[in-house]
């Protein structure tokens, strides 16, 4: 019994991992432009998808391919930016809105054209398994944990000890106020859609590397996301990062001790629970 | 250092300032008083590019700014302490005085925020505290050091007084005096007159976006109208 709830909660850890980087990039999008950023995890897929298609067709080391996306994903970050939401940044939210909708489309049709309706599985090569008294942990998740958590901890530092993150907390708090100390707003969306952009390529990397990336997966792991916010608190950085473990962990026992096709709706349930305990999510301030 | 000429202000159709001209020399502390919607904080919003000009000029130390964007300002040297404080809520205290020092790259802004913390002991107190959590005559002394970490060659204060409590309010002033003191070009926009002629070595009165009287804040408090209707004599 022990032995098992070990086992999925590092399990679960890794799937934890992915959530909290795409929540990461949805919170900190959210935060600065108030948009609900459904492409996301397309975007996302995109980047794992494009991974997949460097190390099987051009022969790529992953540890070459892998860095290739993340900066790929930067770019697609700035261009989303500057083509599908600078035009209706002054309009009425739900312009933004109805972009974001059609935007998901967009990116899943192009995922579909280049790379098919076949599910792929990025090859890592990766396949040795440890085991630690009952528990067997292959390799290539510890890999996936230990990355999440240094490009959390990447992006935690960048925020608190740095000009440029110190802005894009400066203007998600206080946009007028952040003029004022001479922060140019305009290029503060930019460098955030990149930076996002850049996590969630991560993310689905390591979606493709642990699972395996199909039509459709972007938009259930953007839904999981925005999930993750809500239970965390909108918002707040420690609150996506817990939010995305317990999630993780929890969808990850339910699977192993119920059955995994229940594993969405126990994750929905434990949300739902928390937020009536409370409404403003697990770290998110009081309102 | 700072003139203004012939400035018009729009929200949308609404005009708010209609064609002012006003000076500021370099070391001068000047006020700008009136009452509520004369367009005394429009006039400053539109200086630091929060508000678009509609038509005239600004021009700082030579160089014309109208309708420069915000940022672009601060870094020509021109920095405003906010109405209603506009700290960052949940950042903290240091962190709100490092944002203050945003566009300087220089290797003095450690002994700068030093150098704040002993003119307000309250900020060193609270250095850690989420901003959001400061009375809000704290929030006060935390915009105006925070205005000053930017090193400005002028800075613009928006209704420091309001909404504080009158010993506050004197504890205001009294830091706004030993800015002035350090050689600080100061444009101060005020409701509370009295105070703000006290400081003020010149003074413009607004009355509905216009200017109606202007002069040395001496001859403009001692004015009759001025006295019978902003000072309450």
């Amino acid at each position: 019994m022990l032995i098992e709830i070990l086992q999925q909660t590092i399990n679960g850890l890794a799937i934890g991992g992915v959530y909290v980087l795409i929540a990461l990039g949805l919170t900190t999008v959210f935060g600065i432009l108030g948009i609900a950023h459904f492409a996301h995890g397309s975007v996302s897929m995109f980047g794992g998808y494009l991974t997949f298609f460097l190390v099987t067709s051009q022969g790529l080391p992953l540890i070459a391919a892998i860095p290739i996306a993340l900066v790929v994903g930067f770019l697609l970050g700035l261009l989303i930016e500057i083509v599908a939401y600078r035009p209706v940044r002054n309009a009425n939210h739900i312009n933004a809105f109805i972009v974001a909708l059609g935007l998901t489309m967009m990116v899943e049709g192009i995922n579909l054209q280049l790379f098919g309706h076949e599910q792929v599985v990025i090859p890592t090569g990766l396949s040795k398994v440890f085991r630690l008294g009952g528990i067997t942990v292959p390799e290539l998740r510890i890999y996936v944990i230990i990355a999440a958590i240094v490009l959390v901890a990447a992006m935690m530092l960048f925020v608190e000890k740095t000009k440029t993150g110190q802005a894009i907390r400066a203007v998600a708090e206080n946009r007028d106020a952040a003029i004022l100390m001479g922060v140019n707003v305009k290029s503060i969306p930019l460098i955030v859609f990149g930076i996002s952009t850049s996590l969630g390529v991560a993310a689905g990397i390591m979606v493709g590397a642990l699972f395996a990336i199909a039509p459709g997966i972007g938009e259930g792991f953007v839904v999981k996301g925005f999930a993750v916010l809500i239970l965390g608190g909108l918002g707040s950085f420690p609150g996506a990062i817990l939010g995305g473990t317990v999630l993780g962990i929890t969808e990850s026992i339910a699977a192993g001790f119920i059955s995994s096709a229940y594993k969405d709706v126990i994750a929905f349930v434990v949300m739902i629970l928390v937020l009536l305990i409370r409404p403003q999510g697990l770290l998110g301030r009081s309102p | 250092m700072l003139a203004l000429r012939d400035l018009r202000v729009s929200y949308g159709a609404i005009e708010v300032v209609h064609g002012i001209s006003l000076d500021v020399a370099a070391g001068e502390c000047v006020a700008l008083i009136g009452a509520n919607g004369a367009g005394k904080s429009s006039t400053l919003k539109a200086i630091c590019g929060l508000v678009p000009v509609g038509s005239g000029s600004v021009q700082f130390e030579g160089r014309d700014i109208t309708n420069a964007s915000g940022h672009a300002i601060v870094r020509a040297g021109i920095t405003m302490c906010p109405e209603g404080r506009q700290v960052f809520p949940q950042m903290s205290v240091i962190q709100n005085l490092r944002m203050g020092a945003y566009t300087r790259t220089d290797k003095d802004q450690d002994a700068d925020l030093v150098r704040m913390m002993d003119m307000f002991p309250i900020l060193r107190e609270r250095q850690n505290q989420a901003a959001g959590k400061l009375s809000g005559g704290e929030q006060e002394m935390l915009a105006i050091a925070r205005a000053l970490m930017a090193r400005p060659r002028i800075c613009l204060f928006d209704e420091p007084s309001l909404g504080l409590a009158p010993k506050i309010v004197a504890s205001v002033f009294e830091t706004l005096a030993q800015i002035k003191a350090m050689g600080m070009t100061i444009l101060l926009v005020e409701q509370n007159s009295m105070m703000a002629l006290n400081l003020a070595d010149r003074a413009y009165l607004f009355e509905a976006g216009k200017i109606v009287m202007q002069g040395p804040a001496k001859e403009l408090k001692s004015h009759p109208d001025v006295m019978r209707a902003y000072l309450g004599h």
